[in-house]
């Protein structure tokens, strides 16, 4: 028979052996992550004024809340913390990260469930409960009669999340390696929703996120936060971490992130970087903010005109940037002059063979580096674009801005 | 010298870039109640209450600082810290106490509204429906900085008390030597004294207060390493708004109590009293005074509560979700709002006894606040370092200790 238990159900209540005599207060249940990852291991119990733990083996069932030990095994010790985790103390009214909700949500009370295997009962995580039931029951639990408080708990919903859509925060390194956190789940959401979860997130937590992600999520997830919390961020990890996740950002966003932050800060964070990405920032950063120049990125696909749509698609094979760019790819002769652009769709559904240069479009919108933000936003209405190549006095292509960074401007967002 | 003139332009930069929280939370408490108070102690008992002001300062810094620091310390809300450390049901309980106690507050505000503004033969039907309507349209609306901006302007308008207070032509002697030393004639053993004296100090220290400032430092993202300028932000506010209090005071104290007006029933009657002791000029600023306290906490109590409350209870909050996205957070904020302006415009609404409720909660709610706050600010696991000094902790128990027994005074006294 399975059935399922509530954290809070088991909380308080005596644990008994064979005989029932009572051997201590149930405090807490640890479960080891580096053993089994959902499996309780411990009981803590609070027996003479101390804590203490037993092995879990040891428990043979759990009726309506309450532990009953199997007689061998009932020893009671003591056990370092830090490497379980304690589903009262880490786990139970802390947040968590919701990953099907894709979002911050608190944790009412934890699920248990309950299996006999032999003799003994298996204990193990089956996933948070984050909704009114379980706010019911341990507001009325002790003040309603327990039937009553049954047949009420029966008509609220529930609202579970599964164990493994949930990620744990922890801001101390050395326990999130113990307990293998490593917000696999959170990688896998859209940075701007990850965003959305760290804006929520206090300081320290925030930092935890950062210092884990992978470097190309969390460029991504920094790119779509505002500049206060950008800044706080970058300022609070150190300049190696720092360098890697800013060496994955575009380099325009990387360049306003570093035109923020300190001088003596955003020196240390170029010198880790590596030569290529540092010069494109470096570039950037020498253009005033809030122009053509300061918006745009060096990241784009330019092809010679006299190039096929052949060569074209080869191009993009191995293009690396952010593929907003890639809407319009503009054409330009030798010299690095801007002298065409064409759409990418018409680009790929031209037969193979066809040169770029009779698919262009004639002529080439374009602006000076030193056009300031509200001509360029003009532009774009104007002709419906959703990129535009900035190109500098002598008619040489030097960047492009993309539709992403104009809609930012116009919400006023940085 | 140069150096040092520098290094105080540098200490005037790091205390511009976080002041706020700390002045605009101070300023709120003098609010349409807390202008009634200050101005009823002055018109019964003259002069001879200042000397409550000196250590009513000490213990609003004293608590203030503490909410400060651990928004800066933990980058959480006080009601999120009470739930992880004291568990759903303490929270639960708290929470809808601070909902009862500062509806009363949110109904006290638009009275003054209603009344200051009747003062110039406005009707209360027209300006109660518009403050609330402008209220949540301001709040909605705004973001946190720009909301900011509002209220820092506003609390430079409390000045109008300051003016008012010198054009009464006070006895700047006699109200200087009542500030340092007890006047011999009222003790303490004279009931109403003492009645008086309990009110005071009741009105500056309020539990939605904590949740509000700990909030807005983290809302404003300071950081351990600013709080040294942050604190000066709350000691700069707290002493501001006593100054302001004692100029009230004194400006009822030189006119209304000098000329036998001991009793007023509301803050708009104290300035309708003074119109012909003071002048037309005193009337208007004291009237104008009135209206700017009262609209201004206002905007704060619903917004703050509904935060605290959602956020302790985890249920989703934050002007920056859709109303189905937050809708437990949005009604509460709105019902606040409509019904706490609404009873106004209610013929023989019982008034009177709401807000005696509402103060009676507020006398419960408090006490465990304050407890809660201390508990809190002394765990090392949660404040590292910035737990509290023994020589703080004594100050700050004292001071808790005072607080409680006073507002208990308060509660069953009334």
């Amino acid at each position: 028979m399975i059935s399922i238990v509530a954290l809070t159900e088991c909380l308080g209540r005596p644990v008994v052996d064979p005989e029932g005599a009572r051997v201590g207060v149930l405090q807490d249940l640890a479960v080891l992550p580096l053993e089994h990852p959902t499996r309780v291991g411990y009981l803590v119990v609070r027996a003479g004024g101390e804590d203490r733990v037993i092995s879990a083996q040891a428990l043979s069932s759990i009726g309506g809340g309450s532990p009953r030990l199997r007689s061998e095994a009932s020893g009671l010790r003591s056990l370092p913390t830090e490497n379980l985790l304690l589903l009262k103390r880490d786990l139970l009214d802390q947040q968590i990260i919701d990953v099907q909700g894709r979002k911050l949500v608190r944790v009412n009370d934890v699920e248990l469930d309950a299996r006999p295997q032999g003799d003994e009962l298996i204990l193990s995580v089956l996933g948070v409960d984050v909704g009114a039931r379980a706010a019911v029951r341990r507001l009325a639990s002790g003040v309603v009669p327990r039937h009553s408080l049954r047949k009420l708990l029966a008509r609220i919903p529930s609202r579970v999340i599964p164990w493994h859509f949930v990620d744990l925060l922890e801001s101390d390194p050395a326990r999130r390696v113990k307990l293998k956190i490593a917000y696999q789940g959170l990688s896998t959401l859209h940075p701007a929703d990850i965003a959305d979860i760290v804006e929520d997130l206090a300081p320290a937590e925030r930092e935890a996120v950062f210092e884990t992600l992978d470097e190309e999520v969390a460029a991504g997830t920094l790119e779509e936060l505002d500049p206060r919390t950008q800044v706080a961020i970058v300022e609070a990890l150190d300049s190696d971490r720092a360098a890697d996740i800013v060496e994955e950002m575009g380099p325009d966003a990387a360049a306003d992130l570093l035109g923020e932050l300190a001088a003596e800060q955003s020196g240390a964070i170029l010198e880790e970087m590596e030569p290529e990405e540092r010069q494109q920032v470096r570039r950037l950063l020498s253009f005033g903010e809030r122009t053509a120049a300061g918006r745009m990125t060096t990241e784009y696909l330019a092809m010679h005109a006299d190039a096929s749509v052949d060569a074209l698609i080869d191009a993009l094979r191995r293009f690396e940037g952010g593929m907003e760019a890639l809407a319009t790819i503009y054409l330009t002769d030798g010299e690095g002059d801007l002298v065409g652009a064409v759409p990418l769709a018409k680009a790929v559904i031209a037969a193979p063979g066809t040169m770029l240069r009779t698919l262009s479009l004639a002529p080439v919108v374009n602006c000076l580096p030193d056009t300031p933000d509200d001509q360029v936003a003009e532009l774009f209405d104007k002709y419906n674009l959703l990129t535009l190549p900035v190109v500098d006095e002598h008619g040489r292509l030097s960047g492009i801005i993309t539709a992403d960074d104009v809609i930012n401007v116009l919400r006023g967002a940085d | 010298m140069l150096t040092r003139l520098r290094s105080w332009k540098i200490r005037l930069a790091l205390v511009l870039a976080v002041i706020g929280p700390g002045i605009i939370t101070a300023n709120v408490d003098n609010d349409a109640g807390g202008i009634y108070t200050y101005s009823l102690a002055g018109a019964r008992f003259g002069y001879s209450l200042l000397w409550t002001m000196i250590p009513i300062t000490i213990a609003l810094i004293v608590i203030q600082e503490m909410a400060a620091r651990m928004g800066a310390v933990t980058g959480k809300g006080l009601s999120d810290l009470i739930r992880e450390q004291f568990g759903f049901r303490a929270t639960f309980l708290l929470m809808a106490a601070l909902v009862v106690t500062n509806f009363g507050n949110v109904v006290a505000e638009f009275a003054g509204v209603a009344s200051s503004v009747e003062l110039f033969g406005i009707s209360k039907y027209i300006i109660v429906p518009l403050a609330a309507a402008l209220v949540w349209v301001l709040v909605v609306r705004g973001t946190y900085h720009s909301m900011e901006k509002v209220f820092l302007v506003a609390s430079g308008f409390y000045l109008a008390y300051v003016v008012a207070g010198v054009l009464a032509h006070p006895d700047w002697r006699a109200a200087a030597i009542s500030t340092v030393h007890r006047p011999a004639g009222f003790t303490i053993n004279n009931h109403d004294y003492l009645y008086m004296v309990i009110g005071l100090v009741g009105t500056t220290i309020a539990p939605w207060m904590q949740f509000y400032l700990q909030a807005s430092i983290v809302e404003k993202g300071i950081t351990p390493r600013q709080y040294r300028a942050s604190r000066w932000d709350v000691i700069v506010g707290c002493v501001f708004t006593d100054v302001v209090a004692w100029f009230i005071i004194v400006a009822c104290a030189a006119t209304l109590y000098t000329h036998g007006r001991h009793d007023i029933a509301d803050a708009a009657d104290a300035a309708q009293a003074l119109r012909p002791l003071a002048g037309e000029y005193a009337y208007l600023l004291f009237a104008a005074g009135l209206f700017n306290a009262s609209l201004f906490a206002a905007c704060i109590l619903p917004i703050s509560t509904a935060y605290a409350v959602c956020e302790g209870i985890g249920l989703e909050s934050g002007l920056d979700k859709r109303f189905d996205e937050a809708p437990a957070f949005y009604w509460l904020y709105t019902v606040l709002i409509v019904v706490g302006a609404g009873v106004l415009l209610i013929p023989r609404f019982p008034l009177v006894r709401i807000m005696i409720l509402s103060q009676v909660v507020n006398g419960v709610v408090l006490p465990f606040v304050l407890i809660f706050m201390l508990r809190l600010v002394n765990d090392r696991e949660l404040m590292g370092d910035h737990v509290n000094s023994r020589a703080y902790n004594v100050v700050a128990w004292v001071t808790t200790g005072v607080m409680i027994v006073l507002t208990l005074a308060m509660v069953f006294t009334s």
